[in-house]
């Protein structure tokens, strides 16, 4: 990078919150199409089921609380 | 990062902002090419199940629904991901 661009403090805040947009948005790409998989089973139709869209909704929290159990998992063996 | 050195003053310095839009703009750009690959993927792998000499108009469907649903999908899962109600 431009090293005067490097060292501008106002530059690297603007672009701290970018790459925080960008975690949060590969996140949930990654989450769509993991619970995409999962909870759409057949051809999709011109609207969710309930069944589908809460699976969604489900499928993304579910993955929340077993990335804390994971991470709580592996610390206990450190 | 080719526009931004062709637009850049001689010298290098460039305003934090003019870079940042710069940035916002590139960075927009690759999102959109990345979802639609991963759309490309997805409706694929549902709607042309056998592929056949040509696309059919219930393929065409399907492949209009399914891009429909995965947009669709993508709102709910981030809902759901930061609603107040967790």
């Amino acid at each position: 990078m431009d090293p005067n661009a490097a060292g501008n403090p106002e530059l690297i805040q603007l672009l701290n919150e970018e790459k925080q947009r960008a975690m949060v948005n590969e996140a949930v790409a990654k989450l769509t199409s993991a619970c995409w998989d999962k909870c759409i089973t057949g051809t999709p139709g011109s609207k969710f089921s309930s069944g589908e869209s809460s699976c969604l909704s489900n499928c993304a929290l579910r993955y929340m609380d077993m990335s804390m159990l994971i991470m709580k998992r592996f610390q206990s063996m450190q | 990062m080719d526009s931004y050195s062709s637009h850049s003053p001689p010298g290098g310095s460039i305003s934090p902002e003019a870079m940042m839009d710069h940035v916002k703009a590139q960075l927009a750009q690759a999102y959109a090419e990345e979802f639609i690959e991963t759309l490309r993927g997805k409706c694929f792998e549902k709607c042309i199940t056998k592929p056949g000499s040509s696309l059919g108009g219930s393929e065409s469907s399907c492949i209009s629904r399914c891009v429909d649903r995965y947009i669709e999908a993508t709102g709910i899962i981030s809902r759901s991901l930061f609603s107040q109600q967790r």
